[in-house]
């Protein structure tokens, strides 16, 4: 047997039945009550639904030792793909063969128990990932080695902090052994050394044994130093696929690096599923028109509506932009403010934001004391041109000038 | 090298498979040997929690079956009814807990793919070391009231096997409907406190035959637990403890069918309880 194909995939499609209709969730006792009545009833009703493809027909073939990173913007179905190749969901049309043992990561620590000792959630995680006992014993050493938790072994992992648990459970993955690896955005978690030691790890793992990779992940830089192959998904349609150098330059155009000036959540897997949530984001330039390029340090408006099952009280609105290294640049609140029931839109005015030209991203998030009501990230973008809109401008911008180009008053004395 | 091949496609029914359970045995031994430390991780009593409940429930019952069905040796009244009270246990903590732990577990399976049926698996044996545990006051009882023993003795794992499959198949119906239907987490205590009234683990079969109307005696044959209860009071005590052996013997068949449907159930929406949770 040449080179051939581990995982063959054909028409595959996924369907999902939305209900449209939002169940109004009572904050009261008595009200939740009598809207547990209203459930009840409603079960013998027909519920309105809205079909929903989050994959169509796509097929495509991989080949042993490939490296694959799947790229595509916020809803584009890749989350979707890997949860069918990995047999979590099965899919609605289509068919897949795949020749081999498959490990996948979609979480780091999948099945860790904070009053579990790390010993303990080793062997527990490393089970759940479908390693025998024996397996785990022979690279125990290693995972420990590896995470740099010898002391707290019998510490209950409750007590580690995030970046030691982090450490321990990417250490277990990372120890995998399949012909196969699915990985999903993991790498967002832990300090930038300890994602540098994971790429390592995987690349380590791909080049020398040959294993195939399947890589999903927001940051560019890591899919295109990791993987050599790219499949593009836009709505759940396949775009392309094919090298990893021509597929990151095709999304670059026509996907993410288009600025997006709005975005609609319909589409979106968790729309309608918080008690509050985000119905459409839009940019505005200073004339109330839709746009998504703006020189330099001209004033954006990011308009944010959402809709709320009940009337809230002292929740809070917010918005980030983050570069396209992945690298958040600034967070902004709104105070606690209180909402009414239904439609809701806020006016967030970006102004003296003088930051480098490039595409940044846009993540909105709304909510109450501790608690996140809806959050999400990658949805609009904005292009920020090098027209610099600053009085008496003259100076070089380059890849040197950092990320903030403000520029602070001087004397000369 | 050899090569799994997997086929995933959408009219893919999945069935009970002995080889992939045991390729995940590890998995299910640490998921539950989780349980069984979490449970009493932190508690002062630890794992005397084991003994303590069913202990409070041996005396309040025992006491109970004693003043209204006085039969001479104290012990030996104690004795009998413990048989009964801790499989029912027995039953009653599988049945909740299977019941349950579909949906406890679903951070696990929304993220990686094994077959769910090993987390009810688990759960079994969580119960099974509970009972075991149990089994001290039942011990202690049966040698107090001087009890002979029977050859047919041997027989008593067969009718603790029969309890467990009982909870295990009702549990995997109810587990199956907890996924869509989160009132099943309310409905099975509920169920299993009109049970207890409706299963000989109080009064004896023939107590109750004796008793109700000719046209109620059906719950007796088409109750599961009539069959996994009598038959280990028999394996303990002998004598009389099958009430009606045709009701016996159907009850028995009974286990078999719930069983059936359980797993039939389960493995039906296996696949897609990922799509529901």
């Amino acid at each position: 047997m040449s080179k051939s194909s581990i995982i063959k995939v054909e028409n595959l499609s996924k369907h999902y039945l939305l209900n449209k209709n939002v169940v109004q969730k009572s904050d009261t006792l008595f009200g939740s009550f009598i809207g547990g009545l209203k459930d009840i009833k409603s079960l013998t009703q027909k519920k309105e639904t809205i079909d929903f493809w989050a994959l169509k027909d796509i097929s495509f073939e991989i080949e042993q030792g490939d490296r694959v990173g799947i790229i595509g913007r916020n809803g584009a179905g890749k989350s979707t793909l890997l949860k069918i190749l990995s047999r979590i969901t099965p899919p609605t049309k289509g068919r897949i063969e795949i020749t081999g043992r498959v490990a996948s990561l979609l979480e780091v620590g999948t099945g860790f128990h904070g009053d579990l000792s790390g010993r303990e959630n080793i062997y527990l995680n490393g089970s759940v990932l479908g390693m025998s006992k024996h397996e785990i014993d022979r690279k125990f050493d290693e995972i420990v080695a590896f995470a740099e938790v010898e002391q707290f072994l019998d510490t209950p992992v409750k007590r580690y902090s995030s970046g030691m648990y982090v450490r321990l459970a990417f250490a277990v993955a990372a120890h995998l052994e399949p012909e196969i690896l699915i990985v999903d955005e993991v790498l967002a978690v832990g300090d930038a050394a300890f994602q540098k030691k994971c790429l390592g790890k995987m690349n380590e793992v791909s080049t020398q044994d040959g294993r195939t990779i399947l890589f999903v992940s927001h940051h560019m830089g890591a899919v295109q130093k990791l993987c050599n192959r790219g499949l593009f998904l836009e709505k759940g349609q396949m775009m392309d696929y094919g090298g990893i150098d021509p597929i990151m330059k095709k999304y670059m155009e026509i996907g993410h690096a288009l600025s997006v000036s709005t975005f609609t959540f319909e589409n979106c897997l968790n729309y309608r599923k918080s008690r509050a949530y985000f119905i459409k984001v839009e940019l505005r330039d200073s004339k109330g028109n839709l746009c998504a390029d703006f020189p330099v340090g001209d004033k954006i408006n990011l308009h944010i509506h959402f809709e709320s099952a009940s009337k809230m009280e002292e929740t809070v609105v917010g918005f980030g932009i983050i570069s396209s290294t992945e690298l958040p640049i600034v967070t902004s609140w709104a105070e606690p403010e209180n909402y009414r029931q239904g439609q809701n839109e806020i006016v967030f005015e970006i102004e003296n934001l003088y930051i480098v030209p490039s595409i940044y991203k846009i993540a909105i998030g709304i909510s109450r004391g501790n608690e996140s009501i809806d959050f999400n990230t990658d949805i609009v973008s904005i292009n920020v041109s090098d027209i610099i809109n600053i009085p008496n401008a003259h100076r070089i911008v380059n890849t040197n000038s950092g990320i903030l180009l403000n520029q602070f008053p001087y004397k000369i004395i | 090298m050899n090569k799994d091949k997997i086929i995933i496609d959408p009219n893919l029914s999945s069935y009970l498979s002995i080889k992939d359970i045991l390729r995940y045995k590890s998995l299910l031994n640490n998921l539950a040997k989780r349980d069984f430390l979490i449970r009493y991780k932190q508690a002062l009593a630890g794992i005397l929690w084991a003994l303590i409940k069913p202990l409070v429930n041996v005396l309040v019952f025992g006491y109970i079956s004693y003043k209204i069905s006085n039969t001479g040796n104290v012990a030996a009244n104690f004795a009998y009814l413990a048989s009964a009270m801790l499989l029912w246990q027995l039953f009653a903590n599988v049945f909740n807990d299977v019941s349950n732990s579909i949906i406890n577990n679903s951070n696990l399976f929304s993220k990686v793919y094994f077959p769910k049926i090993v987390i009810p698996l688990s759960t079994i044996l969580v119960c099974l070391v509970d009972f075991l545990i149990s089994l001290v006051i039942l011990i202690v009882l049966f040698i107090l009231s001087g009890q002979t023993i029977y050859w047919h003795i041997i027989l008593a794992p067969l009718f603790v096997f029969l309890a467990l499959l009982n909870g295990f198949g009702i549990g995997l119906f109810f587990a199956t409907l907890n996924v869509k239907y989160r009132d099943v987490k309310f409905i099975v205590p509920v169920l299993l406190q009109l049970g207890m009234y409706i299963t000989p683990v109080i009064f004896s079969t023939n107590f109750y035959l004796d008793r109700l109307p000719q046209w109620l005696h059906w719950l007796f044959c088409l109750n599961p637990m009539v069959g996994a209860i009598d038959g280990f009071k028999y394996a303990l005590f002998g004598g009389d403890s099958i009430g009606n052996i045709y009701y016996f013997i159907s009850s028995i068949g009974v286990s078999f069918l719930f069983l059936f449907i359980g797993l039939k159930y389960f493995y039906k929406f296996e696949r897609s309880f990922v799509d529901y949770i």
